[in-house]
């Protein structure tokens, strides 16, 4: 995971707290955040290599998908949970969003806006898009629910969840004037921190 | 790699769980690598229903059951860890057991006391106090031997830094209780087991040990690697074990149960049996996995796999979620593993560099 971005995600976790890394990967952002934030962390990983890495780190994590994974989640009590670019992979993603914010007070969502102005480009073109931050083909690629930073707010509204914090990136993981003046043409991913209202 | 092998003594009454207690008893067991001078490269492995101490080398043409995992540079890697794997008590390959003789000299046959596997880590225990091991780096082990591990992580939660729990559950099913009994009764119904006193007559229920076996081997494969394996293959005339042999997987069965029979002894596989159907870690906390696993200090790996019929991965889900929830550091790792239940004995890259990574991190 970029730098930039763990940053931005480190800002919104408190010290000491249980955090829940939906999709976590090779365990490299738990890792940080438990080094920086001393948090208790749990990762949820598909890939085997992936969970295995985090086995090396030592971080905890459980080999499932997150759709399975997150069904007999129900009982468990997370402080806050992260969904770092994996919401798109879901099958349901409104279902399991609610079904987050049951084992987590608070939920970080980043995704891809599929909006973006390079990615209406491809479109006009006639092609699916293939931009820095959807680079795989659409033959290829986990995306299945892929959407934009207006159909996630609005998502968000349908769903009566509160957006305490947003913010609109560009290509660079920055927040410039640009991108909060039209996010949803000019903002690459949007990153959210969200809870039950 | 350093192999040693012995029966050690230990001079102290080990009370069973079910009241009964065995003055003294030995253990069999096998020792590889080193023990370092903090003491604290050891790891315990803990061996399935069948198994014996005997887990690495080759020994009198048999290679050790995991071999494959323990040695120099392998998954469990001996240039580190000092490996220690006992025979379990109530087996059949040199701990106490059936075929051992109590305090006045006679043969237990089948009054050797019912153990239960939180017996088998009391006794460990003492061979630990015995080795000067104040704490396991690991605790490993299969089936009923990674019951035993979540039973030592339980039990002894200050004696183990990380438990690995590999195709194993926190209480044996209906069905698995179900399966074991219909095995007992197989060998209890052999004209030669003489109510387990057997020996005695100089015979052995051969018969039914070997269709008890059969049954069970059944169980721990799967339908599609049997397909795989065997299909619908006939077999051929020449290496016929019975006369009334069409299937290859009959000849297969006919085989490993006849192999099985000859060394392994019917009242320990009617123990052994029981010991596993009475394993449940939640038992006396109000049926409460999580209370139960409330004790545990130690890290835990789970390991499942989607070809076990026998403890399917919703058993090592149910751990790990309950660890979870009880706050313990748990990781459940799910492989597909080509073997059914016997998954967990072989080789495969992923589910190696799982264990191996586990054992090693900081």
């Amino acid at each position: 995971m970029k730098s930039d971005f763990k940053r931005i995600i480190e800002k919104w976790i408190p010290q000491n707290t249980k955090v829940l890394d939906l999709g976590c990967g090779d365990g490299d952002l738990l890792e940080h955040l438990k080094d920086s934030k001393n948090v208790n962390g749990f990762g949820i990983e598909i890939d085997i290599s992936k969970a295995n890495e985090c086995l090396r780190r030592n971080i905890p994590v459980m080999q499932c998908d997150i759709d399975e994974g997150i069904k007999d989640f129900d009982d468990l009590d997370f402080d806050i949970a992260i969904m770092a670019n994996s919401i798109q992979c879901l099958k349901n993603p409104n279902l399991a969003l609610q079904n987050i914010l049951n084992i987590s007070n608070k939920c970080i969502v980043t995704l891809p806006n599929f909006a973006h102005w390079s990615c209406r480009l491809d479109l006009f073109f006639g092609k699916m898009p293939v931009t820095k931050n959807l680079p795989v083909p659409w033959y290829e690629t986990k995306n299945i629910h892929l959407c934009t930073i207006k159909d996630f707010e609005e998502l968000c509204n349908n769903l009566d969840l509160h957006v305490i914090e947003k913010l609109y990136l560009n290509n660079n993981f920055k927040e410039s004037t640009l991108t909060k003046l039209l996010p949803n043409l000019l903002a690459a991913e949007g990153v959210y921190l969200i809870e039950r209202k | 790699m350093i192999v040693k092998t012995k029966k050690i003594l230990i001079n102290s009454e080990l009370e069973c769980a079910s009241g009964e207690a065995l003055e003294n008893f030995e253990l069999m067991t096998d020792f590889y690598g080193e023990l370092n001078k903090k003491k604290d490269n050891a790891v315990l492995v803990c061996h399935a229903f069948s198994g014996s101490h005997h887990a690495a080398g080759k020994r009198d043409g048999n290679i050790g059951w995991w071999d494959e995992f323990i040695g120099p540079d392998k998954t469990i890697d001996t240039n580190r860890f000092y490996v220690v794997s006992v025979n379990n008590l109530g087996s059949c390959f040199g701990s106490s057991g059936p075929l051992s003789k109590d305090k006045n000299g006679e043969r237990f046959n089948n009054n050797f006391p019912q153990l239960e596997v939180i017996d088998w880590v009391e006794s460990q225990k003492m061979l630990a106090d015995k080795l000067g091991i104040k704490k396991w780096h690991l605790v490993i082990g299969g089936s009923l031997g990674g019951m035993q591990s979540l039973q030592w992580a339980v039990s002894y939660p200050k004696m183990v830094k990380k438990v690995g729990i590999l195709a194993a559950a926190a209480k044996t099913s209906s069905q698995n209780i179900a399966l074991n009994e219909v095995e007992r009764e197989v060998i209890r119904k052999d004209s030669d087991f003489h109510d387990g006193k057997y020996l005695e007559f100089n015979k052995s229920p051969v018969k039914g040990l070997k269709a008890a076996r059969m049954l069970g081997h059944i169980t721990y494969l799967s339908a599609k690697n049997m397909d795989q394996r065997f299909g619908r293959k006939l077999q051929n005339t020449d290496s016929k074990i019975a006369e009334d042999i069409d299937f290859e997987i009959e000849n297969y069965l006919q085989y490993k149960g006849g192999k099985f029979a000859e060394s392994f002894d019917a009242n320990s596989y009617i123990l052994l049996t029981k010991v596993m159907d009475k394993f449940d870690i939640a038992h006396g906390y109000d049926d409460s996995l999580e209370s139960a696993l409330e004790n545990i200090r130690a890290e835990v790996l789970v390991v499942s796999f989607t070809s076990d019929w026998m403890f399917p991965t919703s058993n090592g889900k149910e751990i790990c979620l309950a660890s979870i929830k009880a706050n313990k550091k748990c990781s459940y790792i799910e492989l597909e593993g080509e073997h059914g239940h016997d998954s967990f004995l072989y080789p495969n890259e992923d589910y190696q560099n799982a264990i191996k990574n586990f054992i090693e991190s900081r």
